[in-house]
């Protein structure tokens, strides 16, 4: 069953394959909606294979997709499909509109499945080389599609990103050979060596010393694509300037992608170091993530930007649910980054709408949104209370699952840290969007969308990805749940 | 304390080529030229070539042979051919102005880098039928000395040339450290660096047609 994941992952590339070969970009949108659709369809049946049976693997751990990636994989093929959707509006304003030449439009999506395709392998595999590999695959793919728009600050934050990135990313690679020598004194192929399941059994036999260097490399060089502080700087530029699906892409799926990595590490070392080593490196990273994170959200101008400190917000909410741990804190993480995701991606979604329709990102030059553009702009508060934490939406549940690892591993002090940090957050958030969104109209709105199927498509994904994001906050399906508890079972 | 060297005949050329390589990495933290940048990273690849060979050869394994002349022809041969071409003479590039720090602040924060890389890794502390466990701790320091040189330079060109030195150190610590290392993770990583030097090339040539390559390294503006 190994050629299953395979074509989850190889799905996306149909899209790109149509933008390569044919001029008409309408039927490259198509061809990048239908095999995202069907990569995210077959990811559920991979995933579903994995809660009732062994990990679909094959030799060398090349292919391997267990509870957790399967969790993650549909995390990532669920953004894609928001994303590709929005990809298909967005893109047809700004080609009609003239911003982008067709030739811009068939490298975006050319990369888009390429970018997409790289990150359903990458949680697909746990040989940690195939790993660096495909997240470095996944970061040269998303690199163009930052600066299309053809803006130069676009090409400067690209720059940024992709020189950062690779910096970061070669680290990681440095962390992965420790790895592969900590288990080099014992039995079995160079293969098996750099094979994560290989690693976890024997994660008692592992030469300590390397495995700790491994285990540090590996997370200050996947952090720095999570985006954890301070290795996020990268992040606020690349994320704002991208156009505003590739913006959900980044935020919603590559920094998921990066957590996984950081969480299979996070499980050898728990096994190899004992919890205490692994969950307090996760606590420093996570605490310092989300008060940068809190800290630039305050007074942002540009609402994408904000969007994005808030990423690096809650990319160190979950850090630190992993570094309470326990089944609760383990639990809480996981969920928190499928809210996350979704909540992101309506954000960047509907934020792009608002941007085509004014022109602007900058905030002090929006206002009355909601009253101009109903359905994006009540799209667009919605996402932002369920980003914020509010209920009824799915990551009020997950932070509160978080808030109470941390207090059954009796760090009341932490938790009231978080909770301060996360109130801070609420504020500044709020009262920016806030004022976008409400108040006296302000700045000059043009409808972007052309017709009501335009529109339609333009608002769906956030639709879907808001009712998920509600249904995820009033109940937990046990699919889901099953899946989730076998994630939780590996990491502990 | 233990023998730093296991083979010594062998081991001792691939610690010898190992220092040699460090060497460069310096001499190239330490010039000023854009020519020189890629003479010394020409040269430290060639020399890369010479560890994979001397490895494939003591190892005697067919993939690290492969692996040496891959090097020698990308990394000693195409890259800074490429880059001498459409980066040095298109954009005309001649003496770098973008160095924040002093060279010899440079080169002093460099030396102590090299220290850390000792103390952090020291061989006695992992060797156990390594090739040559003196050769992990300089491909950890030319690592960091590459990410220097990404950290103190402002200059596009100059910061993705340090980025290919620290690919560099990896390579080297990935030969010794991990003789073994499966084939197809070798050649990905190949792969990678390949394609992600082609789009650093292309972003610097965009770049450069706008704006000076100089502006780059300010922090982000953060409005």
């Amino acid at each position: 069953m190994v050629w299953l994941p395979v074509l989850v992952a190889a799905l996306p590339l149909v899209g790109s394959a149509f933008a390569a070969l044919s001029g008409r970009t309408g039927w490259a949108a198509v061809a990048t909606v239908a095999g995202s659709a069907a990569s995210l369809l077959l990811a559920v049946v991979v995933a579903t294979l994995t809660i009732t049976g062994a990990p679909l693997a094959s030799a060398g751990a090349f292919v391997y997709v267990d509870g957790l990636g399967g969790f993650f994989l549909v995390t990532v093929a669920a953004v894609v499909l928001l994303a590709s959707l929005g990809s298909a509006s967005y893109l047809a304003v700004e080609e009609r509109s003239g911003h982008l030449s067709v030739r811009r439009v068939r490298v975006y999506f050319g990369a888009f499945g390429l970018f997409a395709a790289a990150m359903l392998a990458a949680v697909e595999t746990a040989n940690l080389g195939l790993l660096f590999i495909l997240v470095e695959a996944a970061t040269l793919a998303s690199v163009v599609l930052v600066p299309i728009e053809g803006r130069t600050e676009g090409l400067e934050a690209g720059w940024r990103y992709v020189i950062i990135s690779s910096l970061g990313i070669t680290v990681a690679l440095v962390g992965a050979l420790f790895l592969f020598y900590s288990a080099s004194a014992l039995p079995g192929s160079a293969e098996a060596h750099l094979a994560w399941p290989f690693l976890l059994a024997h994660a008692h036999q592992l030469a300590p010393t390397a495995l700790r260097l491994g285990f540090l490399l590996g997370v200050v060089g996947y952090g720095t694509k999570v985006g954890l502080a301070p290795m996020h700087t990268w992040l606020p530029d690349a994320h704002a300037e991208a156009p505003a699906p590739a913006s959900a892409m980044l935020s919603g799926a590559l920094l998921n992608v990066g957590m996984y990595a950081i969480i299979r590490l996070l499980a050898i070392a728990n096994r190899g170091l004992g919890s205490q080593y692994g969950g307090r490196t996760m606590l420093i990273f996570g605490f310092l993530s989300v008060l940068v994170g809190v800290v630039f959200m305050i007074r942002r101008r540009d609402f994408k930007r904000l969007f994005a400190y808030s990423s690096v917000e809650h990319m160190g909410i979950i850090a630190v649910g992993l570094g309470f741990g326990g089944v609760l804190g383990i639990y809480g993480a996981l969920l928190h980054s499928l809210n996350h995701s979704l909540g992101k991606t309506i954000l960047f979604l509907s934020g792009g709408s608002v941007a085509l329709a004014y022109g602007t990102r900058r905030i002090d030059r929006l206002g009355g949104v909601v009253g101009a553009m109903p359905w994006t702009g009540a799209l667009l508060l919605g996402a932002a209370l369920a980003i914020l934490g509010a209920p009824p939406f799915g990551l009020f549940i997950s932070e509160f699952t978080i808030v109470r690892a941390g207090l059954a591993g009796d760090q009341p002090w932490l938790v009231a840290l978080l909770l301060a940090l996360l109130a801070v957050a609420f504020l500044a958030f709020i009262k920016t969007v806030g004022g976008m969104l409400l108040g006296a109209p302000r700045g000059v709105h043009r409808e972007p969308y052309r017709g009501s199927r335009e529109h339609l498509l333009a608002v769906a994904p956030s639709v879907v990805g808001l009712l998920a994001l509600l249904g995820l906050g009033l109940w937990i399906p046990s699919w889901l749940n099953s899946l989730l508890a076998h994630s939780v079972a590996l990491v502990r | 304390m233990q023998e730093l060297t296991l083979a010594p005949p062998g081991g001792a050329v691939l610690s010898l080529d190992a220092v040699l390589i460090l060497l460069s990495a310096l001499a190239c933290l330490g010039s000023k030229l854009f020519d020189r940048y890629l003479s010394y990273y020409a040269l430290q690849s060639v020399l890369l070539a010479v560890a994979a060979a001397t490895a494939a050869y003591l190892e005697g394994d067919p993939a690290l042979w492969v692996l040496a002349g891959l090097t020698l022809v990308l990394k000693g041969w195409a890259i800074p051919t490429a880059a001498r071409h459409w980066l040095v003479q298109r954009l005309d590039l001649k003496r770098d102005s973008g160095i924040t720090t002093g060279l010899s602040l440079t080169l002093v924060l460099g030396t102590a880098l090299c220290a850390f890389a000792y103390l952090a890794v020291s061989p006695e502390r992992l060797a156990h039928g390594l090739l040559a466990a003196s050769v992990v701790p300089i491909s950890t320091a030319v690592v960091l000395l590459g990410a220097l040189a990404m950290v103190v330079r402002r200059h596009m060109v100059a910061q993705l040339i340090g980025w290919l030195i620290m690919e560099n150190g990896v390579f080297l610590g990935a030969i010794t450290l991990t003789a073994s290392f499966p084939l197809i993770v070798e050649v990905g990583i190949f792969f990678d660096l390949l394609a992600g030097f082609l789009i650093m090339l292309a972003m610097t040539t965009g770049l450069a047609e706008r704006i000076s390559p100089l502006s780059i390294g300010r922090s982000g503006r953060d409005s």
